[in-house]
């Protein structure tokens, strides 16, 4: 793919030009085919779920959870840490921002969208969905607050919700910025439209990075929260390898290596297949790298205290983690551990570090080594419970990977579609930096 | 004048010629004094106490009146169903009535009561004045229900394989009553299972006086070593009658007397009186099982013996040996486990006793007769064969070889399937009709099928295993036109009746009352579902002098096969029974090769490995399954699988166990066997058996039983409850449990579970509300039966967003089918995994129960939402308005949960725990009492018994192999 040249007088070009550029050439079509493909697999899975139910999945007594909530906790690890990413470098100024905030925020928000299709459509009976919310109804029942089900329905819909305002505030200047300079009269209407008639003065940017600011704040335990309430969607559950205190510290630590991993991956990618290396620089991508061996440090920690608590743990559940760790679904275990502890300190080698293969391949392991875990967690945990009589084996379906594909393709597509319509990049953060350079 | 009259009188006064608009006014008005409220009140204090009557009220009862009304349109059927009811002849509508019946087992009766909801047969329980059941019942009998309903029962006769109209029936059967009489019957050969309806005897006895030439023969599903043994040891053929109440000490010779046979419920009934009358003065009584295959009884042993199949007879004849039996033509080398169970009888003297089983040889029959006489066995008594026996099914075989058999009835057999090699002679006989409730392998090669009636729809009679007669009627209006074997045969003698008429006259002459007095003494007979003082006498027996004809040729090279019963009939097609697990292998919908361990390391073969085996040139494939107490070198095989045409539920689900037996053998040497190198995955409900250590199976030794109650409630963070009047809970008695699936198949009945299949198994998806866990300890094995637990402290409930699953005030822990969205939390928050969830639509899937077989008391499920043991919540709600319209408390013993009623063992108890004279308090107060993960504080309502060790060793002490 070529791209204009860059022009120093006018930092924002390329990035812009991106947004408004009317073709974008084979790669992206063939990506964007190739993950519509996997929405359409997604509508069949999902269809064929509201028409013959869930029996196409593999699930059963007592796995009645598979990869609805395997996948379930991934992409909204993958969310949340990417999230809390952009909400940190936007508290702390960092210098990382302005190549990464946008696109992880994008994350993000894809990664949450393929979050919230699980916990619906894994309902025997989906339409009845809404019944888990407070509404006036002839019932006159009431949700029951106890459950974690609710605190997470609660958690996700905030999640989604300032994820997206998140999100949003950033974007605004740069709105304005396409606004101004899209050439069509209905490009310009949109994208006018959501500028909310930003014009940058300088009221303007300081109202804006306050509410940015705050916004991000506001994310930070919010994030931790989340994290926790899936995690507690597990731990408050008698089966003894989910009930502990550790899980939710688990899944905040593990979900914040994949979200890492996975802003890690796009970056690497924009880097190398759009030409914004200039705006993402090697320096970003360094530090990317080394927060990626960070998490992965981070999460041999959790492993090992999961290990070392097991066996300290009562009978019930030191066996269960014994099952987890040495019965069928060891090999997940092992996996996980492998590729989120063991694969990110391959990237202590700065030649890897500045290749975008062994980035992308790197975030990826660490990704897939992440999902190892939450199937590990979902399926090993029930593999050895409390009676033996009910101990069984889960296996999925072509169904239940078909979604998990059909979800990627989600992913995959709308970033496409994010790359190719807004701002990859912080316009406006980009300018600043720029302008920032010559005092430094 | 009542007040009603007088304010009518006035009111008519004042009304006078009055039309049209002027009547237009208040009553008050028209009667002429204020008063009239009051007087109308007075007049018609129900209508008054209406009251207002608001919009709602006017608009339900304008419905109800619209819907009252469309009723007048139900027609009342045209045939009567003459059948008499239990208790009150026409109870309320909406209320269901109960029919005594009984339904044969091997020919002999175990009576039951039906239950009809609005003209269909709902339900099966048994009847608890009839001697084979006492009020108990068991999986084959819960499923009869199934079976009344199944699809694939033969609707139209066949002729050559066409459907044509009755008439035509009729009018074959007239032309061979012209060929028969022309020939004296020559020729004739009737063939039935064993029979011991006096009603259908006297028709053979008849048709021979008729046809001097025909000959009844007896398929019999077990061999013939019953028969043929009492003959030996006796002289004459009699059947044994056992009370197992009497006995100290049992011996069971390769059998199930607790879990098979038509005595078998009362059997086990009996035991388990006794062995609780026992635990309570420290000396319960002994049983020891002599076996190649672990039956449930072996398994129930205080001690099994595992031999060889070969080995089993010289092993009793040592036995015998030892107890110096008279006429013993040879004992042979003692044994120490010989020696242990010639003692153990040898002490118990008179109160000691030997059960042979009904497929073992004629040989071993002989040989218990004679230990059992040597003892003066109290609790056996010998009674003249309520099925009598007649020619055999060998001899009919011979004649067909030898084409002498000109016409065959066949009554109610599928020799085609259970007899080897009967298949091919068929086509030796020029006119063969089947009379059967299924096309099945049978009726397919036969030029005449004739539809046989549903045991539950049928006029008829039986004897039980003690002679006790007792008449059996519909239930309900039989589904489709169809016969029974004494209106098949009627027209062949000439005569002409309803089939009800048949048995009304038969007794009556029986009987030999007149009109009145047969009729008080006829709806008695229904009422009871026995017929009073008609159990056979006993009958002095002597043991014969040359009782032993020496010990049997054994060739007992290579590996043996025994033959256990399985399916038998029209059991193959019925899902309730192919998904209810084998007791020991958990397997549904299929059956094995049993092997033991060390003959399976041997031969290097695992679970679901394919063999071939060989029987001398006849031969099949079957899986293998390695089974914990199995003879080495033997493989046990179920019959009653692999059926060719057994219906859409029956048809090739496992093999054909018959395929390698030459006759009614019941166990064969001598067998080849050839891995395959392919293998199948078994269908199994529960892979593990290990209790890996942990306090589920609980087992006590009597010492333990001093020391008290142990049950613990820990510290809760939520409010205590408080109860309303009742407290609902249950307690499982693990010593009395032997594991015969009766309550879950009863479960399955009551509340509408769905079958839902092999395939559906096979991923863990089975309904089953009450599962029966098997465990293994040490030598020991363990039965658990698992409904919900309704805890105190349920976890199911907190964890479910949407309030489906609460707690009610009684204590149970309701579901609410209508408010679920299916999130699942709660079966993942149930450490005992007693959530089944709809993953599909199983209630309307192929393996789902009839409508009409359908409990209206019970909600069906539908797709997506969670459902599980109730505590027969309808049963509560039932006796609750019972007892509110009688205006009285609910009494002990009132509600009977399904579970329970089926249980022949009464294990299980359940009533009001706030009552401290409930038969449950007084169980809980047990010593043995124990929640099951009771650490966990859930704090369950249904807690177990333990089981009672022996205390010279753990229940059921078994060496491995030998």
């Amino acid at each position: 793919m070529t791209m204009g040249t860059h022009r120093a007088e006018e930092p924002a070009g390329p990035v812009a030009d991106l947004a408004l550029r009317p073709s974008f050439g084979w790669p992206w079509l063939v990506g964007f085919a190739a993950s519509l493909i996997l929405v359409f697999v997604l509508v069949y899975a999902l269809g064929a779920i509201l028409v013959t139910g869930l029996g196409s999945w593999g699930t059963n007594s007592p796995f009645v959870w598979g990869f609805d909530l395997v996948n379930y906790t991934w992409w909204i690890g993958i969310a949340n840490a990417a999230s809390l990413f952009a909400a940190v470098l936007v508290m702390r100024r960092h210098g990382l921002r302005t190549a990464v905030n946008r696109f992880a925020e994008a994350v993000a928000l894809f990664a949450v969208i393929c979050a919230g299709l699980f916990p619906v459509f894994h309902l025997g009976r989906p339409t009845l969905f809404y019944w888990v919310f407070p509404y006036p109804s002839t019932f006159d029942v009431w949700p029951q607050f106890r459950s974690p089900l609710i605190w997470d329905l609660w958690a996700i819909v905030t999640h989604v919700f300032v994820t997206s305002l998140l999100w949003y505030i950033g974007l605004i200047p740069d709105l304005a910025t396409l606004r101004d300079r899209a050439k069509g009269l209905f490009a310009k209407r949109i994208f006018g439209l959501f500028a909310l008639g930003w014009r940058g003065e300088a009221a303007h940017w300081e109202m804006h990075q306050t509410a940015y600011r705050l916004v991000a704040a506001l994310l930070l335990p919010l994030l931790i929260l989340m994290q926790s309430i899936v995690a507690l969607e597990f731990a408050v559950m008698l089966v003894p390898d989910w009930h502990q205190v550790r899980l939710p510290l688990n899944f905040v630590v593990t979900g914040l290596a994949s979200g890492i991993a996975m802003v890690m991956v796009v970056a690497a990618l924009l880097r190398g297949t759009l030409g914004l290396r200039a705006y993402i620089t090697d320096e970003n991508a360094d530090l990317l790298a080394r927060l990626v061996i960070a998490a992965g440090i981070a999460s041999g920690l959790v492993y090992l205290n999961e290990l070392m608590t097991a066996l300290l743990a009562e009978p019930y559940t030191r066996s269960a983690m014994a099952g987890r760790i040495g019965g069928e679904y060891a090999g997940l275990f092992w996996g996980a551990v492998a590729l989120t502890v063991a694969l990110p300190q391959l990237l202590w080698l700065g030649v890897l570090r500045r290749s975008m293969f062994a980035l992308v391949a790197v975030g990826i392991g660490v990704s897939v080594g992440v999902w190892l875990d939450r199937f590990s967690i979902v399926i090993g945990g029930l593999y050895v419970d409390y009676l033996p009589a009910m101990w069984r084996l889960y296996q999925p379906t072509f169904s239940e990977w078909a979604m998990l594909a059909g979800t990627v393709g989600l992913f995959v597509m709308g970033l496409l579609l994010f790359v190719r319509f807004l701002p990859v990049v912080s316009l406006f953060e980009t300018r600043h930096a720029e302008r920032e350079e010559p005092a430094l | 004048m009542s007040e009603r009259t007088i304010f009518l009188a006035d009111l008519k006064r004042a009304v006078g010629d009055a039309r049209g608009g002027d009547l237009w006014a208040r009553l008050e008005d028209w009667a002429g004094h204020g008063e009239a409220g009051t007087r109308f009140r007075a007049a018609f204090p129900d209508l008054a106490a209406l009251g207002g009557l608001d919009r709602r009220s006017i608009l339900k009862l304008l419905g109800a009146s619209l819907a009252a009304g469309t009723l007048a349109a139900c027609d009342s059927p045209a045939a009567p169903l003459l059948s008499r009811s239990r208790g009150a002849a026409d109870p309320p509508a909406g209320l269901p009535r109960f029919f005594a019946t009984s339904l044969a087992r091997d020919g002999l009766g175990i009576g039951l009561l039906a239950r009809n909801n609005d003209g269909w047969a709902t339900k099966i329980e048994g009847n608890p004045d009839h001697p084979a059941s006492l009020g108990a019942s068991d999986a084959v009998a819960q499923a009869e229900i199934f079976g009344l309903y199944d699809p694939d029962r033969s609707r139209t006769p066949l002729m050559e394989g066409q459907a044509v109209a009755w008439p035509d029936v009729d009018i074959m059967l007239a032309e061979m009553r012209e060929e028969l009489g022309a020939r004296g019957g020559e020729g004739l050969r009737i063939l039935t299972p064993p029979v011991s309806s006096p009603l259908l005897l006297a028709a053979f006895a008849e048709l021979e006086r008729l046809y001097p030439g025909m000959r009844r023969h007896v398929l019999h599903a077990h061999g013939r070593g019953t028969p043929e043994g009492s003959f030996r040891a006796f002289g004459r053929a009699l059947s044994p009658v056992h009370n197992l109440g009497a006995a100290r000490t049992v011996l069971s010779v390769w059998g199930d007397p607790l879990a098979e046979g038509p005595a078998h419920l009362r059997e086990r009934h009996d035991f388990m009186e006794a062995r609780r009358r026992g635990i309570e003065a420290g000396d319960p009584p002994r049983l020891y099982a002599l076996e190649a295959t672990p039956s449930l009884t072996g398994t129930r042993a205080d001690r099994r013996i595992v031999c060889r199949p070969a080995e089993i007879e010289p092993f009793l004849r040592i036995v015998a040996g030892a107890l110096n039996v008279p006429g013993l033509a040879a004992a042979g080398e003692s044994s120490d486990d010989a020696a242990m169970i010639a003692g153990a009888l040898a002490e118990a003297g008179p109160d000691g006793l030997v059960m042979v089983g009904p497929n073992a040889s004629a040989g071993l029959h002989a040989l218990g007769h004679a230990i059992n006489e040597t003892l003066g066995a109290r609790a056996v008594r010998h009674i003249d064969p309520p099925a009598p026996d007649a020619g055999t099914l060998a001899e009919l075989m011979d004649e067909m070889e030898a084409g002498t058999v000109r016409q065959l009835l066949v009554l109610g057999a599928n020799p085609a399937y259970d007899a080897p090699g009967f298949e091919t002679l068929l086509e030796t006989v020029p006119s063969v009709v089947h009379l059967g409730t299924h096309v099945d392998e049978t009726a397919s090669r036969v030029a005449w099928h004739v539809p046989e009636r549903h045991g539950l729809e049928a006029w008829g009679d039986m004897r039980a295993f003690d002679g006790t007669a007792s008449i059996a009627q519909p239930v309900m209006r039989p589904l489709a036109e169809a016969r029974t074997a004494t209106g098949l045969l009627a027209p062949l003698m000439g005569v002409e009746a309803e089939e009800r008429d048949f048995v009304r006259a038969y007794w009556r002459r029986e009987w030999g009352l007149a009109d009145a007095a047969f009729e008080e003494r006829w709806r008695a007979a229904l009422d009871r579902g026995t017929i009073e003082d008609s159990a056979f006498a006993p009958v002095g027996a002597s043991l014969a002098e040359d009782w032993d004809a020496g010990p049997a040729e054994t060739s007992a090279g290579g590996l043996a096969i025994v033959f256990t019963a399985g399916l038998q009939g029209s059991t193959a097609n019925n899902p309730w029974l192919q998904e209810a697990p084998h007791p020991l292998t958990r397997t549904v919908w299929g059956n094995q090769a049993l092997i033991a361990e060390q003959t399976a390391e041997r031969l290097g073969l695992g679970d679901g490995d394919i063999v071939a085996l060989d029987n001398g040139g006849r031969s099949l494939e079957a899986p293998v399954k390695i089974l914990r107490g199995q003879a080495p070198d033997t493989l046990a095989l179920a019959r009653g699988y692999g059926r060719r045409a057994a219906g859409r539920f029956g048809d090739h689900v496992g093999f054909d166990a018959n395929r390698l037996r030459r006759g009614d053998e019941g166990w064969t040497a001598g067998i080849a066997l050839e891995p395959t190198g392919r293998n199948v995955r078994l269908v199994a409900t529960q892979p593990h058996t290990d209790m890996a250590d942990r306090d589920i199976v609980r087992s006590v030794t009597p010492d333990d039983l001093a020391a008290g109650p142990s049950s613990v409630t820990g510290p809760s963070l939520y409010p205590e409850r408080e109860d309303a009047a009742h407290a609902w809970g249950m307690a499982i008695d693990l010593d009395a449990c032997i594991g015969c699936n009766a309550c879950l198949v009863a479960c399955q009945a009551e509340n509408n579970v769905p079958a839902v299949g092999p395939v559906e198994v096979a991923r863990g998806r089975e309904m089953h509300w009450l599962r029966i866990d098997l465990y293994h300890e040490d030598d020991a094995t363990h039965f658990q039966p698992v409904p919900c637990m309704h805890c105190e402290t349920a976890p199911c409930e907190p964890v479910c967003p949407v309030h489906a699953t609460v707690h009610s005030s009684e204590g149970l822990n309701d579901m609410v089918y209508a408010r679920c969205i299916g999130t699942r939390a709660c079966a993942n928050n149930c450490p005992y995994k007693v959530r089944r969830f709809n993953w599909h639509a199983y209630s309307t899937g192929d393996f789902a129960t009839p409508r009409e077989a359908l409990n209206p008391h019970v909600a069906v499920r539908s797709r997506g939402v969670m459902e599980k043991c109730t505590f027969c919540v309808q049963r509560i709600a039932a006796a609750r308005i019972r007892a509110g319209i009688e205006e009285r408390g609910i009494e002990d013993g009132e509600i009977v949960t399904a579970c329970q009623q089926a249980c022949a063992s009464r294990a299980i108890t359940f009533g009001d725990l706030n009552d401290p004279d409930s038969a449950v308090s007084r169980a809980k107060a047990s010593p043995r009492d124990y929640a099951l993960l009771g650490e966990l504080n859930t704090r369950p309502r249904a807690t177990y018994l333990a089981r009672v060790a022996r205390a010279d060793g753990g229940p059921g002490e078994e060496p491995e192999g030998r």
